[in-house]
């Protein structure tokens, strides 16, 4: 346990020494800037968009460029040559990117309601968040794994973001409609959207449910089959830039 | 200390073996070196020693116990330096080496370790910012963070100016001394032959010969004394067999002749090796 603390900390403290704290916080600036200007009805719409962002992209983002950089430097080497166990450098991953999105979810919620005098249901949407978070902690190690190199990260993560966020977003504006949409539940990004948007308004209950269940089983999944059998393969690589 | 037996690893979508069927053993307080060419398996042998590398064929023992039943408390015993920089670059060499001190039960002061391999005053120094012998310096001050009863350098001296050369090999010397073992992989060979109580050839990921620097002297180096000599002012040399020296003819020789130098036939652990592996060590 005293172990894994030093590792977050060291991760948190990392992320703004190697500038990606101050990264998120201009992109969460700039979706706080967008939401300034629009009208009430736009708003309802898109202020759970932010956090479904900041959940799943940043979150992935933040875990690409972080193994990225340790794959880089070595350095996860040389914490595996200590007592650290692949499970407890996995969880300061997931921690990490979970202090993240609370300072997120904190920023957010209070500018919105400076800015509109807008609330939501908070005891719903921090554990909507955790969740989300940590499933995209998940794919983002796994999506770390299939990169070999900076352009080979870019790419699979535009891949992942166009094959699984995208539809959810376009649906959400009503770009695409009817029944196609009930099947985007299996998306990741849609079943975040789901459980997420509990938080904001009324959810039918048997669609939150099988989001929530969704989502845990994925986590499950996720771990056992990519990122764990994935991991002594990332470390043994040869570092590529 | 480690008895490795039948020991082979071949990297994924690789067709030859990187480590090929080799048996070593390493003993309590030795200090036991791989030197061989680039490309040999030095560095694949060290990951599978550190288990780095989990899924080889052969067997690993440490302590007499296989090394997969070892957990993660293997690593509060062990210390590795690696090959390449291991440090966050946009952290100082002090921030990294507190983060890599509380990853362990047990540390030790850093300060006159880093005033001895000379990085204290460049302790708040971004490791980034570090030349390459210096993020070597730190690598090795790293690797002794824990106190260490096992210590595995991968070309510790490689990229580092002589002086600061001689001072991390006093340090393993003395590591040795206080009753570490070390393995340490090299391609230069004055550093094996300097530290080494006992040496491997690889090559190929197979070992050659192994024993110590100065047996494998002995029975390679050439027995013979070569003797340079004046006569009638031109410099002439003899070859004498090193069991003729009790001789009287050789003693004779000596008295007579106006000697200029005398060598015996030692050969270097670089010659032994070319010889032995029918390789050189540098392309
Ligand atoms: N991660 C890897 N993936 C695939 N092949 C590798 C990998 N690392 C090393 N190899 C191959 O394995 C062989 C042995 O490499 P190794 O790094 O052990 O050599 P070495 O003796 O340490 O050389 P050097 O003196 O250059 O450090 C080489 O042929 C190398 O190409
Ligand atoms: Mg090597």
């Amino acid at each position: 346990m005293a172990r894994l603390a030093v590792l977050v900390k060291g991760e948190v403290s990392r992320l703004s020494k190697y500038g990606l704290f101050q990264a998120t916080l201009v992109v969460t600036m700039f979706w706080l800037g967008a939401a300034w200007f629009m009208e009430e009805e736009m708003l309802e719409r898109f202020v759970p968009l932010i956090f479904l962002l900041e959940a799943t992209m940043m979150t992935i983002l933040l875990v690409g460029a972080t193994m990225f950089y340790e794959k880089k430097e070595s350095t996860v080497n040389s914490i595996l040559v200590s007592p650290v166990t692949m499970q407890e450098y996995i969880a300061a991953k997931v921690i990490m990117n979970i202090i993240n999105s609370m300072i997120s979810v904190v920023i957010i919620s209070v500018a919105i309601y400076l800015m509109k005098g807008i609330t939501f249901n908070y005891l719903l949407l921090v554990p909507a968040m955790i969740m989300v978070t940590i499933i995209h902690t998940l794919i983002g190690i796994k999506i770390a794994y299939m990169s070999l190199n900076f352009s080979s990260l870019l790419a699979n993560y535009m891949v992942y973001v166009f094959v699984f966020l995208v539809p959810p977003v376009l649906a959400v504006f009503n770009v695409i409609r009817g029944v196609v949409t009930d099947f985007f539940i299996l998306l990741p990004p849609e079943a975040s959207n789901i459980i997420l948007g509990a938080a904001f308004r009324e959810a039918e209950t048997w669609r939150l449910l099988a989001a929530w269940g969704y989502m845990l089983v994925l986590g499950v999944l996720v771990y056992r089959f990519m990122v764990k059998p994935g991991f002594d393969n990332f470390v043994m690589r040869e570092a590529g830039v | 200390m480690f008895e490795v037996s039948e020991l082979s690893y071949c990297y994924p979508q690789s067709k030859v073996c990187a480590v090929d069927g080799i048996d070593f053993k390493i003993n309590e307080g030795e200090i036991f070196g791989f030197l061989g060419p680039s490309g040999a398996g030095k560095s694949t042998t060290q990951k599978l020693l550190i288990k780095m590398i989990r899924d080889y064929q052969g067997e690993i023992l440490y302590h007499g116990k296989p090394l997969h039943d070892y957990g993660n408390q293997f690593y509060e015993d062990i210390g590795v330096s690696f090959e390449m920089p291991i440090s966050f670059s946009k952290l100082t060499a002090m921030e990294n080496l507190e983060f890599f001190q509380r990853l362990y039960r047990k540390t030790v002061d850093v300060e006159p370790l880093l005033k001895r391999v000379g990085l204290w005053e460049h302790r708040h120094k971004k490791a980034g910012q570090y030349s390459k012998g210096m993020k070597i310096r730190l690598n090795f001050v790293r690797a002794l963070l824990n106190d260490p009863k096992m210590l595995f350098l991968d070309e510790p001296t490689n990229g580092i100016d002589p002086v600061n050369s001689m001072i991390l090999k006093d340090m393993i010397r003395e590591f040795r001394s206080d009753g570490g073992t070390v393995f340490l992989t090299s391609h230069i060979m004055s550093d094996v032959d300097q530290l080494c109580d006992r040496v491997a050839f690889i090559i190929n990921g197979k070992l050659r010969e192994c024993d110590s620097p100065r047996n494998l002297k002995l029975k390679y180096g050439k027995r013979v004394v070569t003797v340079e000599y004046k006569e009638k002012g031109e410099l002439l040399t003899k070859e004498f067999p090193m069991d003729d020296i009790k001789k009287d003819s050789f003693h004779q020789f000596l008295k007579t002749k106006d000697i200029e130098t005398l060598h015996s036939g030692e050969t270097t652990l670089e010659d032994i090796f070319i010889k032995v592996t029918g390789v050189a060590l540098h392309g």
